[in-house]
């Protein structure tokens, strides 16, 4: 009887502490370093993230980004819908401060101290680095205001507990880095930064475990497509994936979309080849050199 | 009598049906598509280095897109969307003037890269360019993503 009401004690006690630890936290004010922002640099991550791929307005084609989201993400979970980040103040993040931003890329929480679904992927995200994050913002600020209201996700039960995003982040977000590299080689850790950050690479070309996390063991090993037909490729160095590619293949393919047998990019990657050759060429480079490094998986 | 009539019949129907898939438009456009690939593989070669530039082996490639770029429309008839495995997505029906003008798209950059008539790499670059985007952008709204 003792031994009962101890064990349900300290399982009352382990629910209190995951509740707590599992609710939404922020960085400190005064937790954003004194840096200068400089947009140009914001445009470049802006393409290696591919924020216009999910948060363009629908049939905005212009050379300047129109954020106003819509996008309609359908996941075995339900229909994630990308949200407004265009400069409006009233439907996007226009009135967000830089401490906003930086706590929805990093933490995936929002000014309102909500959970965010990790469909918007800021457990890459928060590989990123805070000057980094405000050179993205920065460069935001100058994008035009969208007035398009945003339209709320269809959530299947129990995935419309937002609750429960905090116990996926208490296992799933981890800001260091997956594949070690040699730290004085810059241009892997450049293409690490990219693949692993920002680029959100295996946000679909690695599979996810029972928690919908991603399985660090596979990375980049290929995966079921996140939106249900299909298979997303391996693109480690392995037989099944980019063995036979040169570094200058995968350079080229970003760049231009053809592999080396001149077959097309296909698929969802059309968009995401499209915002890589907007890159410098170094960067596609370093992201070549690092996919030619990470372990090779059957 | 009548059994050697229908015998007659079904081996006509037979004969003629193999004849008609030597000129099935599923299989004619997939050697068409095929021989656009090897000519792109002969362009990219050298965009990539891989080759030296040979403006003559370039230009053959580009008459090759032009063969394509000529033939390839008729060979999407309704009904040829199932069989052969083909890529072939629905839209090319549903949508047939999105894909003529895609194609018609295709066939302005490749006759602007034939008067060009590219002498060097970076002419040669300046020329594909185009022809490569146009070969993109039909694939990602006209053909379906098969798994290998």
């Amino acid at each position: 009887m003792q031994v009962r009401a101890i064990a349900l004690g300290v399982s009352v006690v382990m629910l209190v502490a995951i509740l707590l630890a599992s609710r939404p936290s922020v960085l400190p004010a005064g937790a954003l370093p004194a840096h200068t922002a400089d947009a140009a640099n914001g445009e470049r991550l802006l393409h290696a993230g591919g924020c216009v791929s999910c948060h363009a307005s629908p049939g905005a084609d212009s050379e300047t980004p129109v954020l106003g989201g819509g996008l309609a993400l359908e996941t075995p979970f339900g229909v994630f819908r990308a949200p407004n980040i265009s400069t409006d103040a009233v439907h996007g993040i226009g009135a967000w401060t830089m401490l906003d931003f930086v706590n929805a890329m990093h933490l995936g929480v929002s000014p309102g101290g909500q959970h965010y679904y990790p469909a918007f992927p800021y457990a890459s995200y928060t590989r990123m680095s805070f000057e980094d994050l405000m050179d993205l913002k920065s460069y935001l600020d100058t994008l035009p205001p969208a007035p398009h209201p945003n339209v709320a996700h269809a959530l299947k039960f129990p995935w419309n507990i937002r609750a429960g995003i905090g116990l996926w982040k208490l296992l799933n977000l981890d800001s260091a880095a997956v594949v070690s590299v040699p730290p004085d080689n810059t241009l892997l850790l450049r293409g690490r930064y990219l693949v692993e950050g920002p680029g959100h690479c295996g946000e679909c070309h690695t599979p996810r475990n029972w928690t919908g996390g991603l399985e660090k063991s596979r990375w980049l090993a290929g995966a079921p497509s996140p939106e249900g037909e299909g298979k997303v490729p391996n693109i480690t160095p392995d037989k099944n994936g980019l063995a036979g590619w040169s570094q200058a293949d995968i350079e080229y393919y970003l760049e231009s979309g053809f592999t080396p047998d001149f077959d097309t990019v296909g698929g969802s990657m059309a968009e995401v080849q499209a915002n890589m050759a907007r890159l410098p060429a170094e960067d596609r480079a370093a992201i070549a050199a690092y996919l030619k490094t990470v372990p090779a998986l059957h | 009598m009548s059994r050697l009539f229908i015998t007659s019949i079904l081996t006509l129907v037979f004969v003629s049906s193999v004849a008609v898939a030597g000129t099935d438009p599923i299989l004619a456009r997939q050697e068409l598509m095929e021989s656009t690939r090897d000519a792109a593989k002969v362009i990219g070669g050298m965009l990539k280095e891989e080759q030296p530039f040979d403006a003559e082996a370039a230009m053959a490639a580009l008459k090759t897109w032009k063969k394509t770029a000529t033939e390839a429309g008729d060979l999407f008839p309704e009904g040829s969307d199932t069989g052969h495995d083909t890529e072939a997505k629905a839209t090319i029906w549903t949508d047939r003037a999105g894909f003529e003008s895609s194609m018609a798209n295709f066939n302005t950059q490749v006759d602007a890269a034939i008067a060009a008539s590219p002498d060097s790499l970076e002419a040669l670059k300046v020329a594909a360019g185009p022809v490569f985007n146009a070969c993109k952008n039909c694939h990602e709204g006209y053909r379906i993503e098969k798994e290998d």
